[in-house]
């Protein structure tokens, strides 16, 4: 078989669930930084979908959603602020700040490990950002702050452990404008802070949406990000 | 709330999004549209009606913790909310199966056959992969029908089947390619 069939076979053995325990959390994992074979697990739900689609329905015990409700918790941490005007569908999932991945994010401690970063960039960024982005992991945890300047270069000092699988680089990307959509600012081999050369771009604006994924060593191959999001966040002037 | 009657959306993922912003009217909607095809589908591989409407509580709860990490470009709500019923009714099985089972789920146990039967009956006539099935031979189809419908494992199926462990593996690898050269 071809490496590509070997893909699609495991796969849909996965969609099937026919792996052991044990063999379907690493492929859990797998799914998280592996967007081919995530894609592939996805393109099998929907191809097998017809049949869970056929079950024929019974109807749920008259206390099963009052059930699940008291089991829900509101967690207002994790609801990204609404926007005013209803933006189109696309526009709402990258402006959405909870749609994300966390791939292999250790606890980051977050208020003290950020006024240290905080504090660290300033002291050898000797010029003002314009903005300043504090990225979030999906768990809303501070995961790296960005700091940009008038001229679009970048400092980005992370702020939580990521372990990068070799091969692997984060790419930082900004969105300048929704229509165009996200752009790349720069390429980071490691988990270490960098400088990132100036890119010709509008200088930046408040509220505009920084992130970072997990993209191949050298970068997106579309130009847009296919990885898993790792951090994302908005960004403010400082005050 | 979106109208359910365009075709062209996806409004399970709009629910999903919605159930990120914690709007719980979202969430219920889509336990209220499609909670008892979920309840059928826990119900075909936990086999206990009222285990099955655990599951889906459960898988629920889940939804509503997840929403946010739903990707739409990796795949259709609906097949996101599907994959985490199924894979919480697959997990309650793995854990359940160290019980050791009474009459009454030997019994239900059983009737695994006629709901995979019955689910590949009641796939429409128009429906691609039930056109894709109907090509594969007998055995090989009850395999994939079983591991996904009945939530089977390799060895339950070969046990069931009557055939090697190495032979279902055969057929299940070569139904998927199959599966998915006649449905691209």
């Amino acid at each position: 078989m071809s490496a590509r069939e070997d893909l699609d076979v495991e796969a849909g053995e996965y969609a099937l669930g026919l792996f052991a325990p044990e063999e379907a959390d690493a492929l859990e994992r797998r799914l998280l930084d592996d967007p081919a074979f995530a894609a592939a697990v996805g393109r099998w739900r929907e191809r097998l979908h017809d049949l869970d689609r056929a079950a024929e329905p019974v109807e749920p015990s008259p206390d099963l959603w009052r059930r699940i409700e008291t089991q829900l918790d509101d967690a207002p941490s994790r609801a990204p602020a609404r926007h005013a005007a209803a933006p189109g569908f696309a526009a709402r999932i990258w402006n959405s700040l909870t749609l994300w991945r966390g791939v292999g994010l250790a606890g980051a401690t977050a208020s003290v490990a950020l006024a240290v970063a905080l504090g660290a960039a300033r002291m050898d960024a000797p010029r003002t950002p314009v903005v300043i982005a504090v990225l979030l992991s999906a768990d809303s945890t501070p995961g790296a702050v960005v700091e940009v300047f008038a001229d679009n270069s970048a400092h980005v000092a992370p702020i939580a452990d990521v372990q990068i699988p070799s091969g692997r680089a984060l790419q930082v990307w900004t969105l300048p404008d929704p229509q165009t959509g996200p752009v790349s600012i720069g390429l980071m081999q490691d988990n270490r802070q960098a400088r990132l050369q100036p890119v010709r771009l509008p200088a930046p604006k408040p509220r505009q949406l920084y992130e970072i994924t997990l993209e191949p060593a050298t970068g997106s191959p579309t130009g847009r990000p296919t990885g898993p999001i790792l951090f994302k966040g908005y960004a403010e002037p400082p005050r | 709330m979106t109208s359910p009657t365009a075709p062209d959306r996806d409004f399970v993922a709009e629910l999903l999004a919605a159930c990120a912003e914690r709007d719980r009217m979202a969430l219920r909607r889509l336990f209220e549209t499609e909670g008892p095809t979920l309840i059928a589908l826990a119900r075909r591989i936990v086999r206990r009606a009222d285990v099955a409407e655990e599951v889906v509580q459960d898988a629920f709860v889940q939804i509503w913790r997840r929403a946010s990490s739903f990707d739409p470009a990796r795949g259709s709500g609906r097949g996101w909310v599907y994959a985490v019923v199924r894979n919480r009714a697959l997990s309650h099985l793995r854990d359940e199966r160290h019980v050791p089972v009474d009459d009454i789920e030997l019994q239900s146990y059983a009737d695994a056959q006629t709901d995979v039967d019955d689910a590949f009956a009641r796939l429409s006539a128009e429906s691609a992969l039930r056109r894709c099935l109907a090509r594969l031979d007998a055995k090989p189809r009850a395999s994939v029908l079983l591991a996904h419908v009945a939530g089977l494992s390799h060895g339950e199926i070969a046990e069931r089947l009557g055939a090697p462990l190495g032979t279902v593996k055969t057929w299940i690898r070569r139904s998927l390619i199959a599966l998915k050269e006649c449905m691209t």
